[in-house]
């Protein structure tokens, strides 16, 4: 569960977001669409505590965390960023450690798991996305898309509430395969909620339940997939979608 | 007319040592631009009996021997006495002057008074590197420790740093016999001669000199100015009767296999100053990298200040700063930990730097990552950024360490008896520059060779682990 009320967010006398409200059961996929450079990176590192915001107020499950927390190293923002994990555009793999070692470092040192357990429950989620066979391999040794999924994995093996994805078609061979798919609809249909921010209309239709466009460092505004695919609301919305459409 | 004469005069180049080298020759304090000293005094007197014209050229006293080879200047003055070993290699005039050694102890010491009790009490007596009371120390086998300059021998006396000390009456007089905390021990003893050094093939030279030097004697010259620095005595009435004065020749010849356990003794010193350092270095300049980059205001500052003042400054300034300066404020250190210390506070500075850009050179995204999964910063740290910088600072701080190792060789100017020292005094006792220096040069690869091929492999080895040897792919 999410709910984001009057989030804003400045930085040297530019808006980056400005009073953003949004409300999203668990179990749901929501798609974050728009123009790049409108803040929906933005909205995603605030969402997960990895960027202080100026005014509002954000809960993820039962964590809630405040303008003036979300700027301060505290117990609460500590306890906040659990709440959720998040797939970069670029990922960001540890490169020093093997693709297991990606995927247990942090259950291990923070959730102190034992080893064996730790690499137990990696080893199922390897399986899930057939890369088990690279386990003791080096990011540098995959390729793009295998290292995306380690990248999912290793947010997964937290296990988070919510799941952020920025861009995730970036990646060489994305999320065409039906795998990864299954394996984002099964997270949150087991009870987690997924947000992914992507440029490409065409990807999320097939796999997010809502929508949310933005524009101009607002929420213009969020409805079903289908309701906001064939009839939004707002001119700036179907600019975007017909635009994306002939591209 | 005079001066068109004193123009086209010969020179007489003479060399001798001006750093602590009171009262033979030094720079003249009322009048800094300038020296003085007996020796200084005898050799114009000299060169005006010869109709030659005195030139004074500055060396330093423990390779005398080598620049008077190198031609630098034809005659060595400066307290210089005639031993077996430097006969092979110089020509000896008439003595000029004869002197006896002193030893001093602290004021306070109420044990010592002769040197065989030095020995019996286990006690370290220092001297200058390379005179007569060195090389009656070594063949003694009295605990000795060598100084370049008197100074430092009877401040580290004053200090603790040695029990005793051994110098010529003429350095003694004038370091030691004003100074309040020190005493003048038995009597002066061991007589021995100050003379003219020549090279070999200046026998000509040689026959001039010694005429003079005669004159000089008999014309009361020498009497005067000796008398003018207090150091005249019935002794030197000998100078008149005798041609060829007592003097006892001292034996330093090489024993190779004694000489090479030495320098391996030195290395091994060089060796534990080395890593001592680095230890000192890798581990402060971690803070001093945080507070630079990241610190409040002050910290910041304050960081800066240190790794500019240490780059900024020649370590050998900091070191004889350390062992000479932090006494004032109470702090006495022995020489190696004062090496240890000074050359890790240095390189601290140093070290600062590649952790710095190796730390700017790990992506912003891995600590939001290792935060998005929980970490907190240490664990962050530990375990995500400092692996990765560290990969990156290995061939740089390999560099430092192998730079570190030469380094270690300054720690000769506060007496710290290392490689390199160990290698001038040999050298020095015996003429044998080319084959000890070999030596010497085969002791220092023996330690950086290996430590360079260690650091590749280990860098070769993580160098494997994060980039993978089969880069297939992923361009991003």
């Amino acid at each position: 569960m999410i709910r984001i009320t009057g989030l804003c967010k400045n930085m040297q006398n530019t808006t980056l977001l400005r009073n953003v409200n949004l409300e999203l059961e668990s179990g749901k996929i929501l798609g974050i669409i728009g123009p790049s450079g409108n803040g929906k990176t933005t909205l995603l590192l605030s969402l997960c505590g990895l960027l202080p915001f100026d005014q509002g107020e954000i809960t993820v499950g039962n964590k809630s965390i405040s303008a003036r927390e979300s700027g301060i190293n505290s117990e609460a923002l500590w306890e906040f960023r659990k709440k959720s994990g998040i797939v970069f555009q670029h990922l960001h793999l540890f490169p020093h450690l093997t693709v297991l070692g990606n995927i247990i470092e942090a259950p291990m040192q923070v959730n102190h798991k034992t080893k064996t357990e730790a690499e137990q429950e990696a080893t199922q989620l390897l399986e899930k996305l057939g890369i088990t066979q690279h386990r003791n391999k080096y990011p540098e040794e995959l390729s793009g898309g295998e290292q995306q999924r380690v990248a999912i994995l290793r947010a997964l093996a937290m296990n988070p509430e919510v799941l952020l994805l920025d861009e995730p078609t970036s990646a060489l061979d994305p999320m065409r395969s039906g795998d990864v798919r299954n394996l984002l609809r099964q997270f949150a249909h087991s009870g987690h909620t997924v947000v992914i921010v992507s440029h490409s209309v065409r990807f999320l239709k097939g796999i997010a339940d809502y929508l949310a466009f933005m524009g101009k460092s607002e929420l213009i505004e969020m409805n079903t997939t289908e309701k906001l695919m064939n009839y939004p609301d707002d001119p700036r919305t179907k600019e975007f979608l017909l635009y994306s459409e002939l591209n | 007319m005079h001066a068109l004469t004193a123009f086209s005069m010969p020179a007489l180049r003479w060399g001798g040592d001006p750093s602590g080298g009171a009262p033979y020759v030094y720079a003249d304090p009322a009048n800094p631009q300038s020296y003085t000293g007996f020796d200084y005094e005898f050799a114009e007197a000299l060169a005006r009996e010869m109709k030659m014209k005195a030139e004074f050229v500055p060396t330093d006293w423990e390779s005398i021997v080598a620049s008077l080879q190198r031609k630098e200047f034809d005659v060595i003055i400066d307290g210089f006495e005639p031993t077996e070993d430097r006969a092979r290699e110089v020509l000896f005039s008439k003595p000029y002057y004869l002197f006896r050694l002193q030893l001093s102890v602290k004021r306070t010491d109420k044990l010592i008074s002769t040197l065989e009790e030095c020995k019996k009490h286990g006690r370290t007596v220092g001297t200058l590197v390379n005179c007569a009371a060195s090389r009656l120390l070594d063949e003694g086998g009295y605990k000795s420790k060598g100084y370049q300059d008197p100074v430092a021998a009877y401040q580290d006396l004053e200090l603790g740093r040695v029990d005793a000390v051994l110098m010529d009456v003429a350095g003694e007089m004038f370091y030691a016999r004003q100074n309040p905390k020190l005493k003048a021990v038995g009597k002066p003893f061991k007589s021995g001669a100050y003379i003219v050094g020549i090279r070999k093939e200046d026998s000509l030279l040689l026959a001039k000199v010694n005429a003079a030097i005669e004159r000089l004697i008999n014309n009361g010259t020498v009497e005067r100015i000796f008398r003018k620095w207090q150091l005249w005595d019935e002794e030197q009435l000998k100078l008149r009767s005798q041609q060829q004065p007592v003097f006892e020749m001292t034996n330093t010849k090489l024993n190779w296999s004694e000489g090479l356990i030495k320098l391996f003794k030195a290395a091994s010193v060089t060796v534990l100053l080395a890593f001592g350092a680095m230890m000192i270095a890798v581990t402060l300049g971690l803070p001093l990298a945080f507070g630079q980059s990241n610190g409040g205001p002050f910290t910041r500052v304050a960081c800066t200040v240190y790794i500019e003042f240490f780059r900024g400054t020649p370590v050998l300034v900091q070191l004889l700063f350390l062992y000479f300066g932090l006494p004032v404020i109470g702090i006495t250190l022995p020489g190696w930990l004062t090496a240890i210390v000074g050359l890790g506070l240095n390189y601290a500075a140093y070290e600062s730097q590649i952790y710095r850009t190796a730390f700017k050179a790990v992506p912003d995204r891995q600590w939001q990552v290792a935060y998005s999964l929980g970490m907190r910063p240490f664990l962050a740290f530990r375990r995500i950024i400092f692996p990765q910088a560290f990969r990156i600072a290995l061939p740089p701080m390999t560099n430092d360490f192998v730079a570190l190792f030469k380094d270690t060789s300054t720690a000769f100017a506060i007496a710290v008896w290392e490689l390199a020292t160990a290698y001038r005094e040999l050298a020095n006792a015996t003429q044998s520059y080319l084959g000890i220096g070999l030596v010497v040069c085969c002791y220092y690869l023996a330690m950086s060779l290996p430590l360079a091929h260690y650091a590749h492999k280990l860098e070769q080895r993580l160098q494997r682990k994060s980039t993978g040897i089969l880069s297939s792919g992923a361009d991003k």
